[in-house]
């Protein structure tokens, strides 16, 4: 369950403020199918970033689960980061000197579980994400397309209960792209909540709710 | 590519990495100013010993009793000999034509009272020519008076520090003071010039040396002082000291004449091997240093393999690629050691301002030494990185991002 | 994170980039083998100088006439008023602890044997000192325990000497002349060497009385005792002080115990030792900055991997440990690279100068490691605080 209430973000360029975000209020209920469209600079990013915990916005507050977690300190936002959000970038955020497997076992790796038990996860979510010959393969030697499934990956080995998704088709062609959809659609069926970002009208109408944004502001929210 | 264009390309590189570049010139600075101030602090050392060892006289010749078959090496200290060096001896040296002037020393320590104060100190039997062989100075009163060496007057000569002691503030010329059971009246006090190679001129005596020669009931001489008229004169001088002490002796030669100049080549020779070792490790960092600048021009290359592959587009050649990365690294490390250089001309003088006793600057040849050395390093260790991005394919350059 | 896990993340890092690490590594072995060379030098000739101090034993109480320390020159070649005399050494014999007493006068004279002639050393000595000085006789007997006072003109020959004047020919029971005077050779001793520039090898010994005639001087110039193994030195010295003082009314003699000596001896060698390593150290302190510069170069490049490791909540403290424990992990692998470099260099070293054998101290090649870690801890700091404080966004939008 996301609760936002009345937030802001302004950022200071100079002498200028940028309101990234004004005023924006949204809820967000478990299992949700939810696309953020809107033009360029329009503050998708911005809303994405403070859903996820890793910018605070100005003024306003943020409930997740029931927790206020704008008010919480950094440790502890690290905390509900790793357990409950999953992200899935644009660029796909590969860390270049890591295999496939490694890259997936990162989250394990960093919350301190063992490594045998690492093993049998990890080759689990290779497999479900056809990935199951790539495992020794370098980010380099791997496709877009693999690349965006070895982050998701990465995204969902902890179990997380929402995945934020930055235009996670906007460096893929439209098959790779479609099919990266089709997994976290998949996922989103399992009960994840899916909160992605969008350029493409099309994708975006695969969503359940469709909120469209405007120079900071939400414009209008569509059903359907 | 003219000239000025590659010097402002490179540095343009340097300072658009700001944080490496002024590490790297730290680096170098560091290494630099250590070398250089290393260099000097010993090139000052030596300077003083020397100024120390020439303040002894001039064209000093010494004489010794005694003769070791090995030679080299420190001035010996002999012990006894059977047949010993006298006054009579001393006064023969005199005929010679390249000698200006000699004087006998008889050394010994004795306790030195005033009434209930006293004090052991160094007691020196000479002659008033001591006064200018050492180049001697006094606060107050006169030295010891001319005339037959053989006289033993009871009078004497004492260091400032020794003064003080034995007298308090309180003027010393004209009082009496006891050394071992004989009494002496002092008529002059030495200025204080400090100590002078191990022998605190603070803190003596002299006597006539007939009146040593009583106190210490001995006829043998600790040494024989010996000026010669001129540098020119000391071998000649040297010579005849020999032969007249070899004709007085029996046809034996049982002395040791030590020059002024060979005791001043020895040290010289030992400061500049002890300088150039301890500047040899603190080289090493230099070493270091040059590591340090290959490491992160290796980086710049990888780092700015796309403007490398633009600049081969261009129609760059290999060698101007080769000289804009080795100009980029020549200049950082010239620049470090100017740093360097700086930073250890500001440490020689603090050391100087905090101790003025001694004569501490900058080694005029150490700079140029660093500055060479600085270029070496820049271009031995720049070769690498800049071959590397001298043998990068365009196609490959360009590809990434 | 689990520790293994902390030491391959750390560990990949620093092989991804195979020679920016040697390189830097390299910087650090450099400096710590120049530390481990030099301090190994530097013990190598302490122990040097000691083992030539003790060669005649630890247990050994010098005592000259004066009370001269500040002119630089020994007593015993100074005139004196007060003179060491054969009789103090007899009194000092009777004292308990003490196990010999060896009057010492020493000179330079012509030694001639038959046609040949040879300048040397002149010691004269007690019967005593062959046991006090531990020499060992080659040929014959050491001089005889004669009274001594009137002790016999007999004559032990340095190694050197014997091998001069007589060369293969039989010396025993030969007649030299020593300044004039007539002594019977009734020994020679094995070589014994150099002691700090002294050639012990060119002397010869006679009994002290007959050197002190011989240098026309009525005074010792020094009395060297042997105390018992058992005994502290500075107690004996005391009981030689209160013996001495009472004979001559003044403490007008110097003692130096063997102890003291090897202790200030030892001070002087450990700040040598000590200088010589700070030196080397400015390599290191090079190395750390090449450190520096590297962690903030690799801390630029990876921000990207930064933003992710945030995203996926991992806290700050986490951040900085990761870096910093590259840091340290480089720093110490160039640490036991200039291990290596240094313990290979002073074994090098000595296979190159026998005589003065590089002595590596573990002591200070354990903390020359523990240094290097240091200095990559210290270096790794900035670079790693500066990671752990990107802004998690920021971070991200860099790749
Ligand atoms: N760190 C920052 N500093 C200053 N301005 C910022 C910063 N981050 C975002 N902005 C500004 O905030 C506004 C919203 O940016 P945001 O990245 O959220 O847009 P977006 O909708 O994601 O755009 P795009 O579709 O191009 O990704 C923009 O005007 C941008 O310039
Ligand atoms: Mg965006």
């Amino acid at each position: 369950m996301i609760s936002l209430q009345n937030i802001e973000r302004i950022f200071q360029v100079g002498d200028e403020e940028v309101h990234a975000l004004r005023d924006v209020s949204m809820t967000a209920t478990d299992g949700d199918h939810i696309a953020i469209m809107g033009p360029s600079g329009s503050g998708k990013s911005s809303l994405l970033n403070i859903l996820g915990l890793l910018d605070r916005p100005d003024t306003g507050s943020y409930e997740l689960d029931g927790v206020k977690v704008s008010e919480l300190d950094e440790k502890e936002q690290a905390r509900i980061r790793r357990h409950k959000i999953g992200f899935v970038f644009q660029f796909f955020h590969l860390v270049p000197r890591l295999t496939a497997f490694d890259n997936i076992a990162l989250p394990l790796m960093l919350a301190g579980m063992k490594q045998d038990e690492r093993q049998a996860r990890v080759t689990a979510a290779l497999a479900a994400f056809g990935l199951g010959n790539r495992a020794q393969h370098r980010p380099d030697q791997l496709s877009g397309g693999q690349r965006q499934r070895v982050a998701i990956a990465r995204a969902t080995i902890m179990q997380p209960s929402v995945i934020l998704a930055d235009e996670p088709t906007g460096n893929l062609d439209r098959n790779s792209g479609i099919e990266v959809v089709e997994i976290l659609e998949e996922l989103n069926r399992q009960g994840i909540t899916l909160i992605m970002v969008t350029h493409d009208p099309e994708l975006g109408r695969r969503a359940q709710r469709q909120i469209l944004m405007v120079d900071g502001r939400i414009e209008r929210e569509a059903e359907g | 590519m003219q000239i000025r264009d590659i010097l402002s390309f490179s540095l343009l590189a340097a300072t658009a990495n700001r944080g490496r570049t002024l590490l790297m010139l730290l680096a170098m600075a560091i290494a630099v100013s250590s070398v250089v101030v290393l260099i000097s602090l010993g090139d000052s050392a030596r300077h003083y010993v020397i100024d120390q060892f020439s303040t002894l006289g001039t064209n000093l010749l010494i004489v010794l009793p005694g003769r070791s078959e090995t030679t080299g090496g420190p001035p010996p200290l002999l012990g006894a000999t059977p047949r010993d060096l006298t006054l009579a001896d001393a006064m023969a040296l005199n005929r010679a034509r390249t000698v200006r002037r000699i004087t006998p020393i008889i050394a010994g320590s004795a306790p030195i009272s005033v009434r209930s104060l006293e004090r052991e100190m160094l007691v020196l039997g000479s002659t008033s020519e001591l006064y200018e062989i050492r180049h001697l100075a006094l606060s107050q009163g006169s030295f010891l008076p001319p005339g037959e060496p053989t006289r033993a007057e009871a009078v004497c000569v004492i260091g400032q520090k020794g003064k003080k002691e034995l007298f308090g503030n309180q003027p010393a010329i004209g009082r009496w003071l006891r050394i071992g059971d004989r009494r002496f009246r002092v008529i002059g006090v030495l200025s204080s010039s400090g100590v002078s190679l191990g022998e605190d001129l603070g803190e003596v005596v002299i006597i006539p040396v007939a009146a040593a020669q009583a106190l210490f009931n001995t006829s043998s001489l600790f040494r024989i002082l010996v000026e010669a008229t001129s540098p020119e004169g000391i071998e000649q001088t040297r010579k005849s000291i020999l032969d007249t002490i070899r004709v007085r002796h029996e046809g034996e030669d049982d002395i040791t004449v030590i020059t002024q100049d060979a005791v001043l080549t020895t040290f010289d020779r030992i400061f500049k091997a002890l300088t150039l070792s301890v500047a040899g490790i603190a080289a090493i960092s230099l070493v270091v240093a040059g590591i340090m600048i290959m490491n992160v021009m290796l980086v710049a290359v990888s780092n700015r393999r796309a403007e490398i592959g633009l600049l081969k587009a261009l129609g760059a050649s290999r060698t101007q690629i080769l000289g804009l990365f080795l100009t980029e690294s020549t200049i950082l490390s010239s620049i470090g050691a100017g740093i360097g250089l700086v930073l250890a001309l500001l440490g020689m003088r603090l050391a100087a301002f905090l101790f003025p006793q001694f004569p501490l600057q900058l080694a005029p040849w150490s700079s140029a030494i660093s500055l060479g050395v600085a270029l070496i390093t820049g271009v031995v260790f720049g070769v690498l990185p800049a071959r590397r991005a001298a043998d990068l394919e365009p196609a490959f350059a360009l590809m990434r991002r | 994170m689990q520790i293994q896990d902390f030491f391959r993340y750390t560990f990949n890092g620093i092989r991804a980039q195979r020679l920016r690490s040697f390189l830097t590594t390299l910087g650090i072995a450099v400096g710590i083998g120049a530390v481990v060379l030099l301090t190994s030098l530097g013990e190598g000739l302490h122990r040097f100088v000691l083992a030539e101090f003790t060669q005649f034993g630890t247990n050994l109480i010098a005592i000259n006439p004066g009370k001269v320390t500040t002119h630089g020159v020994s007593g015993a070649l100074l005139s004196n008023v007060r003179p060491l005399t054969i009789e103090d050494t007899a009194i000092l014999k009777q004292l308990p602890q003490i196990l010999d007493v060896v009057s010492v006068v020493q000179g330079n004279g012509a030694i001639k044997a038959g046609g040949r002639q040879r300048r040397a050393t002149i010691y004269g000595v007690d019967a005593s000192a062959a046991r006090v000085w531990k020499f060992a006789v080659a040929a014959g007997r050491f001089l005889p325990d004669d009274p001594p006072r009137s002790a016999r003109s007999f004559v032990v020959l340095g190694s050197k000497v014997r091998q001069e004047l007589f060369g293969s020919n039989q010396a025993l029971g030969m007649r030299i002349r020593i300044g004039g005077e007539l002594f019977r050779v009734i020994g020679s001793m094995e070589s014994k060497g150099q002691m700090l520039g002294f050639d012990l090898d060119d002397a010869v010994y006679i009994p002290a009385a007959k050197a002190m005639a011989l240098f026309n001087r009525e005074s010792l110039m020094e009395i060297d005792l042997l105390h018992t193994a058992g005994s502290s030195s500075s107690v004996v010295a005391e009981k030689v002080r209160k013996a001495l003082q009472a004979r001559h009314g003044k403490e007008d003699f110097t003692i130096t115990t063997q102890e003291k000596m090897l202790e200030i001896l030892g001070g002087v060698l450990n700040t040598l030792t000590i200088a010589v390593g700070a030196l080397g150290g400015i390599s290191l302190l090079v190395g750390g900055v090449g450190i520096l510069t590297i962690m903030s170069i690799t801390v630029n490049e990876r921000t990207g991997e930064i933003g992710l490791l945030r995203a996926m909540g991992v806290e700050q403290s986490q951040i900085l440990t990761l870096f910093l424990g590259e840091a340290v992990l480089l720093a110490a692998i160039g640490g036991l690279a200039g291990l290596g470099l240094g313990v290979g260099g002073s074994w090098l070293f000595s296979l190159a100068v026998p005589a003065l054998p590089a002595h590596i101290s573990w002591t200070y090649v354990a903390s020359a490691e523990l240094l290097a870690a240091f200095v990559g801890l210290l270096a790794g700091v900035l670079p790693a605080r500066r990671a752990a404080r990107l802004h998690p966004v920021e971070a991200l939008r860099a790749e």
